[in-house]
């Protein structure tokens, strides 16, 4: 149980900046994901925090000791790989007892830690066994024992869950969030699934291209995204995203005339610099869209695409403009390819994004 | 599937295809073949100019243990082992070392290193024949086993490690990783996990190289003068005698020669299996 706190923290390949100066306080107990599309960054500050990879400038405080030229055990970190990274002549209780015994821990302290790590994750009766005779989700339980016999600060994991099929993701997904509550460790998460995102973390660090493009509860990021990014990366189906123009700023809020000329208020505080007819971005989530006639505003789009869930349906559709946009529909619409649909607007739920892609912020 | 079984092609095929295996594996083993016969022949025999024939007895017995008591056969033996096994082992044990750092250090100039090592492969060794020479015998090495050894080391080592190399490169780097997270220092990662992980890679290449050096004769000729140093390839030579050739000798002797590496590779084939690594990562 330790915090970390990443200051102006920076990785450069050669001449290539990778990550760009990242700041970041991770409390002791925390679940932190870090998420993102592939290659902004998140694995490398992962691996920088474990002490993979050197730090090219800023600091790295782990429990309060400045870490940077720490080695990866002096840290105690400890790190779940993607492959698992299981050692394959070894049996379970080996894997799991190889970095204790090269430390020469005494023998009775390794049997207790590896028992005890084994009780945790049910691995009792594959002690014995070697990896290639387990199953996926039996390896990953391994790999998170070996981290546990260490008995780490702060566990990392890279991207654990995605050799997983579906069902065994959700079932380890539930299992990680019970060994945090379980060990009150502080936990580093990175993955690029935002559905693992939202359902562990107790704070999420979205990344693009190096730099933090927010950090926030879960729930914070779906209902305040910062930025356009971040709208448009939390949450599934994405966020639709509408070009408007500003009609009049008021202290009720912004109101925009929508593509087919409507016009609709959003409580949002104007930023400086916006007046009438500033082209600004709508967005509205494919939940927020009804299909059942309310006051307000409305959108009418072509079906273009139907995707059929069972609770519920999906239609992609293109406004009179040509914009895509999705609606979310009941699970038993009748709606198929062609029909139009008028979606009504819930102006509560809507988000405005400026010229340089920032949210302005809510009332 | 595929290929698809000759059987089902037309009559034709069926029949050249049976004809040509027949033609190929008579043409491969006939040599041998008369190798064997020869070995147990009389002299008259050969004499009499059958070489090919039945022999009109045979001289198993007789042959085989003439080669060890008229000739100095069970010392050229002798030095083969003691030429072969320690330039098996120093050859390999120097190749893993140096492959386990070309393929997983980053270092500069690892690359041109790596580019060495394959580009000394192509260097045709008989123009090495004469420097080669003067080497050893500046060395005061000339004509000893240890001669034969270090040279025999030292132009193994540059396949070796080509070979061990990519194979250790296969392996995911996340396992030495996972390993230095657990603070495991890197001579223990290297005996401790990629070593028994490349055993595999080890065996097929002790067969390879015990091959190449039991069998080598051209550096046994130039490096070896007396029958002390001379391993069995040379000593078979070395039979041959200055009025009369033992032909049935040298075959018998040849057979000899040639068991102890038909055996090692029989006996190694299942290591060749490289499923070890299976099931440890998923890619």
């Amino acid at each position: 149980m330790a915090d970390v706190t990443l200051a102006r923290l920076t990785k450069r390949f050669g001449t290539i900046d990778v990550l760009h100066g990242i700041d970041l306080s991770i409390a002791s107990r925390e679940f932190v994901v870090f998420v993102g599309p592939s290659g902004c960054g998140k694995s490398t500050l992962l691996r920088m925090i474990a002490g993979l990879e050197e730090i090219s400038s800023g600091d790295l405080l782990i429990d309060g000791t400045r870490a940077n030229d720490l080695q990866p055990v002096e840290r105690g970190t400890s790190m779940v790989f993607q492959s698992y990274a299981l050692y394959p002549h070894m049996t379970v209780a080996e894997n799991m007892s190889f970095g204790l015994r090269m430390a020469k821990t005494p023998k009775a302290d390794v049997e207790r830690r590896v028992a005890e790590a084994a009780r945790i994750l049910q691995l009792e009766p594959l002690l014995d066994r070697r990896p290639r005779q387990l199953s996926g989700g039996q390896r990953q339980r391994v790999a998170i024992g070996r981290c546990i016999v260490r008995d780490p600060k702060v566990f990392l994991f890279d991207e654990p869950l995605s050799n997983l099929d579906t069902s065994l993701r959700v079932q380890m997904r539930i299992e990680i969030a019970r060994l945090h509550r379980e060990l009150n460790a502080t936990m580093i998460y990175v993955t690029h699934d935002q559905v693992e995102a939202m359902t562990l973390a107790d704070k999420i660090v979205v990344l693009r291209a190096g730099r933090i493009e927010q950090v926030g509860a879960p729930l914070e990021l779906y209902h305040a995204p910062a930025n356009r990014f971040v709208a448009s990366f939390i949450g599934s189906p994405a966020m639709n995203f509408l070009p408007v123009t500003v009609e009049n700023l008021s202290e009720a809020g912004v109101s925009v005339l929508l593509p087919e000329g409507q016009s609709v208020r959003v409580p949002r505080l104007p930023r400086a610099g916006l007046a009438q007819g500033s082209a600004l971005t709508l967005g509205v989530r494919p939940e927020h869209l009804s299909l059942t006639a309310a006051e307000g505003a409305r959108l009418t789009l072509q079906v273009q695409a139907v995707e059929r869930l069972g609770s519920q349906t999906f239609l992609y559709g293109t406004l009179p403009d040509g914009t895509w946009t999705t609606v979310e529909a009941p699970g038993d619409t009748a709606l198929s390819v062609g029909s139009r649909v008028t979606a009504w607007v819930d102006p509560s739920h809507l988000h405005l994004f400026d010229a340089a892609e920032q949210a302005l912020p809510t009332l | 599937m595929f290929p698809a079984p000759i059987h089902t092609k037309g009559a034709w095929t069926v029949m050249s295809y049976r004809v040509a295996v027949i033609i190929a594996l008579g043409l491969w083993l006939i040599p041998l073949m008369a190798i064997a016969l020869t070995s147990v022949r009389s002299l008259e025999d050969i004499n009499k100019g059958n070489l090919w024939g039945w022999p009109s007895k045979f001289l198993l017995i007789e042959n085989y243990s003439a080669v060890f008591t008229t000739t100095p056969m069970a010392t050229f033996l002798l030095n083969s082992i003691l030429i072969t096994v320690p330039t098996v082992i120093g050859s390999i044990a120097l190749a893993a070392m140096a492959g386990f750092a070309l393929a997983k250090y980053k270092f500069r100039g690892n690359v041109l290193l790596f580019a060495m090592f394959i580009a000394g492969n192509f260097i045709p060794f008989q123009i090495l024949m004469i420097p080669v020479r003067d080497l050893t015998i500046s060395l005061g090495m000339y004509d000893t086993i240890w001669g034969l050894i270090a040279f025999h080391v030292a132009f193994q080592s540059g396949f070796c490690t080509l070979f061990m190399r990519n194979f250790i490169k296969a392996l995911p780097d996340a396992l030495i990783e996972a390993a230095r997270m657990e603070g495991v220092s890197e001579i223990n990662i290297f005996f401790r996990i990629i070593l028994p992980l490349v055993r595999p890679a080890l065996a097929a290449l002790s067969v390879l190289i015990f091959t190449f050096v039991w069998n080598d004769y051209f550096w046994a000729l130039v490096l070896a003068q007396t029958d002390a140093a001379r391993p069995v390839t040379a000593g078979l030579q070395s039979l041959k005698g200055m009025w009369v050739s033992s032909w049935q000798l040298i075959s018998a002797g040849s057979i000899v020669a040639a068991l102890l590496p038909v055996s090692i590779f029989f006996l190694m084939q299942r290591h060749f299996i490289a499923g070890l690594t299976l099931g440890a990562t998923k890619e």
